[in-house]
Parts: structure tokens; C-alpha cells; sequence
């Protein structure tokens, strides 16, 4: 109970930044609906974890609800990181379009 | 025929004039493309009273042979050579590489190391290194050349207007040998020397070549 109401906390810190960098305008509107969703939804996993822990043990996951979040998050991570890396490439194309297009030009 | 050879060069001041001062009598004209060297290649280059390109950022080697291939298009080039800067090929076997295009006999020509001529290659180059990138190369290309990693090579400009080089580091051997394949280019070996001053490509090298070619297939 008192890990659920800490880690609680923990987001409505996250929540009133995300609330303060937004009227900041330090982030983009569908930047801060992501964040928003993003929170709300952990906040809901923490709340209803027994629900989770039931879900995950039907599912026949050996681990706990918390165990599986876990195992979800850092899925989404290294989707994150991958869709991250095939940006930058692209980015890289683009630089060196450019580097080609001055060279010529001169 | 307009024989064209495009020089990309990237820190090569050492060995930069010489290279040119030996390839300019055989060829009808070059062009360096300066790497956005550190040294003095662009300086030194440019005192050679030839064509100069420089890049205004370092982006390796496939995009510098890309910028001279456009170059020499935009100037009338029939045959383009791409040679090294580092003065490791012959300047003279550049006939033999554009003998069978202006035969009409091939399309695109390249090198080889191992059909005759004596290299010097380093032994765990030629026993290990090369023998893993002939392997990969026949395994997920089916493509069985002989020395599938040079970087001496010459093609007719159909081809290199066909042929866009997309990778931008050491990886556009394969991405070329890959689409002379696909294309069904007329494709010919040609044996040459290479004089090895130093290892060149390592083996973290060939992986990163790997790698750049899966995100080119992933980025298209």
C-alpha cells in the first residue's frame, strides 16, 4: 500500500511538471497529450495492480502484474530506441544530400 | 570515350599529389572529392590544377564516390573509374579496367586481388576477413566474385546513372556489386595489384558494413 501511494506521488510530480513545461510552451501539444496518457496510465497500472497480477497469472505469466509492466516498458524501449535509430539515418541521408549539393555547387 | 576518374580522398595528404600526378596521363579527366579532410588534401589537391570537391561535412566514402559520379555525369563522363586515394592501386591498370567496357564487353569492371596478380595482403586479411565477406556476399546475395570488397572499379555512365549510392560509408562495394546483380549488368573481374601500406578495413569494419546495409534495406 505504501509503495502504491509513493509511486503515486512519484507521477503527480511528473504530471504538474509536464502541466508546467507545457504553459512554459518547453513542449509541444501532442508532445504533452503523449506525456499525459503516458502517466495516466501508469497511474491506473499502480492502482489496479491486483487486477494486473490476476490478469498476468491467467494469461499463465509465471511472474507477477509488476514483473510483466517491466517486461512491457522495456519492449517499448527498445522500440523507442530502434524508431530513434532509423530517424537519425534518415537524418544522415539528408546531411549528406546537402554536403553533396553544396560541393557541386561551388 | 570520356574516361573519367573520380579520387575520393579523405586525409590523404601524403599521398594525394602523387596519386593525381600519376592517374592525370591516363585518364581523360579527374576529379578528388575532399572527404572534409583534417590534413592538407584540399590545399594539396587543389595545387594539382585539377577539379576539387569538397564536402563541408566528413560523410565517408560512399557518398564521396556518389558526389564525383554525379559530378562526372554533369561533365560528359562516358566510363567512370573510382579509384583510391591512398595510393595503394596502380594508376596504369586503369586501362585494363575500362578495356572490356570500351569493348563493349561489360558493363561494370572490378578489381580483384586474387585472380593472378600478386598483392601483398596482410594474412589475416586475405585468410580470414576476406574469406568471411566472400561468404556473406554468395550466402544472403548470391553473388560469387572473387574479391567482392575492392574498391577499384570502373562502369559505363548508364550504370552510374542506374547505380545511386545510398550508403554512405564502406558498405557501397556490396550496395554496388549488389545492384550490378539485380540489374544484370555485364559484370567482369579484372585482376590488379594493391600495394598495402597499412590493414585498411578491419574486422569491426566488415560489421559495420553489415550493418549499414540492413539499415539501408530497413530506411528505404
Amino acid at each position: 500500500m505504501f509503495q502504491q501511494a509513493f509511486a503515486l506521488l512519484i507521477i503527480v510530480f511528473f504530471l504538474t511538471r509536464l502541466v508546467k513545461q507545457r504553459q512554459r510552451n518547453q513542449i509541444t501539444q501532442n508532445e504533452s497529450i503523449f506525456w499525459l496518457i503516458f502517466w495516466l496510465l501508469a497511474a491506473l497500472a499502480i492502482i489496479f495492480i491486483k487486477t494486473i497480477d490476476q490478469v498476468v497469472a491467467a494469461l499463465g505469466f509465471s511472474g507477477s502484474g509488476i514483473n510483466f509492466l517491466l517486461y512491457v516498458a522495456i519492449m517499448i524501449l527498445f522500440y523507442f530506441i530502434f524508431k530513434m535509430r532509423l530517424k537519425i539515418v534518415k537524418i544522415e541521408k539528408e546531411i549528406t544530400n546537402i554536403t553533396r549539393e553544396a560541393a557541386l555547387k561551388k | 570515350m570520356k574516361v573519367f576518374c573520380v579520387i575520393p580522398a579523405y586525409n590523404e595528404a601524403q599521398s594525394i599529389v602523387a596519386v593525381i600526378n600519376r592517374v592525370k596521363p591516363i585518364v581523360d579527366e579527374l576529379v578528388v572529392v575532399d572527404d572534409h579532410s583534417s590534413d592538407r588534401t584540399l590545399e594539396l589537391a587543389k595545387s594539382a590544377l585539377i577539379p576539387v570537391l569538397h564536402h563541408i561535412v566528413n560523410r565517408g566514402q560512399g557518398a564521396a564516390l556518389q558526389t564525383g559520379n554525379d559530378y562526372a555525369l554533369l561533365n560528359g563522363a562516358d566510363i567512370i573509374v573510382h579509384f583510391d586515394a591512398d595510393g595503394q592501386f596502380l594508376a596504369e591498370e586503369i586501362k585494363d579496367m575500362v578495356k572490356p567496357i570500351l569493348d563493349n564487353q561489360a558493363d561494370i569492371v572490378f578489381g580483384s586481388r586474387f585472380l593472378g596478380k600478386k598483392s601483398n595482403l596482410p594474412r589475416f586479411k586475405k585468410n580470414v576477413i576476406m574469406p568471411l565477406a566472400k561468404m556473406f556476399n554468395k550466402i544472403f546475395f548470391g553473388i560469387n566474385l572473387s574479391d567482392p570488397q575492392n574498391g577499384f572499379r570502373a562502369m559505363s555512365a548508364k550504370v552510374a546513372q542506374e547505380i545511386k549510392i545510398e550508403s554512405d560509408g564502406m558498405a557501397h562495394c556490396n550496395e554496388i556489386l549488389i545492384a550490378a546483380h539485380r540489374n544484370k549488368y555485364r559484370i567482369q573481374e579484372v585482376p590488379i595489384t594493391v600495394i598495402y601500406h597499412e590493414f585498411g578495413q578491419k574486422f569491426s569494419g566488415g560489421i559495420r558494413i553489415i550493418k549499414d546495409l540492413i539499415y539501408k534495406k530497413l530506411t528505404k
